[in-house]
């Protein structure tokens, strides 16, 4: 494959409308390429969606292969060594034959390329030679080393550079083996050194450095899609813009940080939610703001009704629920603790109140959030529903097959929507209270509403003469919901480019 | 190289015997048969003269993995020693032991113990593993001599 391959490509996109008369499948596949196109077209108009494209595997590779030759011709290197330079200049062409016009050993050593090969044959041990690493005395097998002059045996070596490859992950800088060396061992030695599959391996690694070591280049995540998508938004931008793109897989992704799609929040902000909802701290706000410890055994205690008077369970310590003190000294006055107005509970009783509203705040948006994520996984089995629900409408009425499709995409919609309102969530909740948030919480409720609505519909048992008035309320919401999604990332994405939201929490770059 | 592990050891300990620093000590641990456990160590590393930790020799256990000389021992001092780069555990955090950064398997016994005892009195603050000391290495230089001297005293030869 060429790097031709994606003209080709838009070549089949702007022609599409020829294939109407083909089967359902073509018909299918050029409608999806279609629809992506359509929304290219529509780029600059909306504030939420940024420019990518997508690159198979094959145009990776030839993007590589035809950098890489092209530094060989300036160079006079063959175009392994080439890429072995350039990997070292982390693909910057300009500065790596900048650099070598004037200090080329020194960069052909950072990069572990000898142009010599003589350098990197196997040697015959020399005479009194002992491995350092397997201490093996013996005369003879054959020996390694680089222009360091570390001699290590051949097994010894290879084992060495195995692991290094196949369990540690290493393609880039693997030094010699001793202690201290920072000579680069060059790729020949590897090629002469390992077996072929480790070898195979080794490139492999090598692929997926130079779409990592591309800043504006990033794998599909994706289960075995093995696309790259490339995004030339600067990384210091992702602040204030959510870089969603979609791999032509169908998978939705942001360019930033690799996770699902998470619009309208920016990466910094879901890294910190994210950090908050798996570590512990709620637990012990919650602890602390519904517990007390028994003053004897420290038994972690709630109290769920009953009087002041408490037992403990495990050690029958006796106290007062409001001063902690034990009961005995409470004498007369039975079930009324004279000392809760000291301040010293007020204090106390204030931290608590603080505590309860911060977490009950956190639960809040927590329980929304989390009710999404949970409503999003229950569509999937809504698209099997939906499904049978096609056939059987099929069945049961005059549509055709293509008209049913309605049902399918308001899956599709309702899916999207719901992701949508799931990290509105966790935006609301660093969103310090001012008028735009009065605003932001009137668009989300709006599409929650219609969200919900939706969804209902979709649940509902079909009724055979029913059927075209279900179709129109289906229609009819699908376009409402997606529109009223469009409202609120538009909002979003331009408050965020506007710098109009506050935040109580300073997620800056990521 | 998986089953040099042994061989290595063995050749280590002959090389050890016949020639080591001053101070140090280092051998392997006694089975309950009386043979030697080539996999586990104990060594003992003297503080340098003229610096607070002289006077002391600290006792570490080496522990070596499987597939050693492949990946480092682990190397941990035994009472858990004051250092801000000693884990509470007494595990040391040194970038020469750490498989990601700078072990290589041409590293001898020899000179893990060298590496240790220079990073006694020269510890590194960019990676901290224990907050008492580091802390006090801090804050507290004069408080921070007094302790390691006291730890020098409690751990005279």
């Amino acid at each position: 494959m060429s790097s031709g391959s994606m003209s080709e490509d838009e070549f089949v996109d702007s022609d599409y409308d020829d294939f109407e008369e083909e089967s359902d499948i073509e018909y299918e596949q050029a409608e999806d390429i279609g629809f992506s196109d359509m929304i290219s077209e529509k780029h600059r108009k909306k504030a939420y969606e940024v420019d990518f494209t997508v690159f198979p595997l094959s145009d990776i590779l030839a993007a590589q292969a035809s950098a890489s030759n092209h530094v060989a011709n300036i160079l006079g290197v063959t175009q392994d060594q080439a890429a072995a330079l350039l990997r070292s200049f982390k693909w910057n062409k300009e500065r790596l034959v900048e650099r070598y016009m004037d200090h080329a050993q020194e960069i052909l050593d950072q990069a572990g390329v000898v142009l010599d090969d003589v350098q990197t044959r196997l040697l015959k041990r020399p005479r009194g030679f002992v491995c350092m690493i397997c201490f093996d005395d013996s005369s003879a097998g054959p020996a390694l080393g680089l222009r360091c002059g570390h001699v290590f045996c051949q097994p010894c070596y290879e084992h060495y550079l195995t692991q290094k490859i196949v369990e540690e992950g290493e393609c880039r800088r693997i030094l010699c083996p001793e202690s201290g060396c920072d000579v680069v061992v060059d790729e020949q030695t590897i090629k002469k050194v390992v077996q072929a599959p480790v070898m195979s391996k080794y490139r492999q690694l090598q692929d997926r450095a130079y779409v990592a070591d591309l800043d504006n280049l990033r794998w599909c995540p994706a289960p075995n899609c093995e696309n790259a998508v490339e995004c030339r938004l600067p990384h210091s931008s992702f602040a204030t813009i959510v870089p969603t793109v979609q791999c032509s897989c169908g998978y939705k992704f942001c360019f930033g940080c690799g996770l699902g799609d998470h619009q309208p929040a920016p990466c910094g902000l879901v890294k910190m939610w994210q950090k908050k909802c798996a570590d512990d701290s709620e637990t012990a706000n919650w602890i602390s703001a519904h517990t007390k410890e028994c003053g004897k055994c420290q038994s972690t205690i709630e109290k769920n009704g009953g009087c002041n008077h408490m037992t403990c369970r495990k050690c029958k310590y006796e106290f007062c629920w409001v001063c902690m003190g034990p009961w005995s000294e409470h004498g007369t006055s039975w079930y009324n603790c004279n000392r809760f107005e000291e301040s010293s509970s007020t204090d106390a009783r204030d931290q608590q109140a603080k505590s309860r509203a911060s977490l009950e705040r956190y639960l809040h948006y927590y329980n929304r959030f989390a009710n999404h994520e949970h409503s999003a996984k229950l569509d999937r089995d809504l698209y099997m529903k939906t499904e049978k629900k096609m056939e059987e409408m099929q069945r049961t009425s005059d549509l055709s097959w293509i008209e049913v499709q309605f049902l399918k995409k308001a899956v599709d919609v309702l899916t999207s929507c719901r992701m949508t309102l799931r990290w509105t969530y966790a935006f609301a909740f660093y969103l310090a209270r001012n008028n735009m948030t009065e605003l932001f919480e009137d668009n989300q409720r709006d599409l929650e509403v219609a969200v919900e609505a939706l969804s209902e519909l979709l649940e509902k048992p079909i009724e055979r003469e029913k059927i075209a008035e279900l179709r129109a309320q289906v229609l009819d919401k699908t376009v409402y919901v997606g529109s009223r999604r469009e409202v609120v990332l538009e909002d979003t994405a331009k408050g965020l480019a506007e710098g109009r939201w506050e935040f109580f929490v300073d997620f800056g770059k990521i | 190289m998986s089953g040099i592990c042994r061989s290595r050891l063995a050749e280590e300990r002959k090389q050890w015997r016949k020639d080591h620093p001053f101070g140090f000590y280092a051998r392997p641990e006694k089975k309950a048969d009386a043979t030697l456990d080539l996999m586990n160590w104990q060594v003992g590393i003297p503080g340098k003269p003229n610096t607070p930790w002289e006077g002391g020799v600290y006792k570490l256990v080496l522990i070596f993995p499987e597939d050693y000389p492949s990946k480092p021992p682990k190397c941990k001092f035994v009472p858990p020693l004051f250092h801000p780069n000693v884990y509470p555990s007494g595990t040391v955090c040194l970038s020469i032991l750490n498989e990601e950064e700078g072990w290589k398997p041409a590293i001898t016994i020899k000179q893990i113990l060298l590496g240790i005892q220079d990073l006694l009195n020269d510890p590194n603050p960019e990676s901290p593993a224990q907050s008492d000391a580091y802390v006090m290495f801090k804050k507290d230089k004069i408080g921070y001599e007094r302790r390691v001297r006291q730890q020098a005293k409690e751990n005279a030869a």
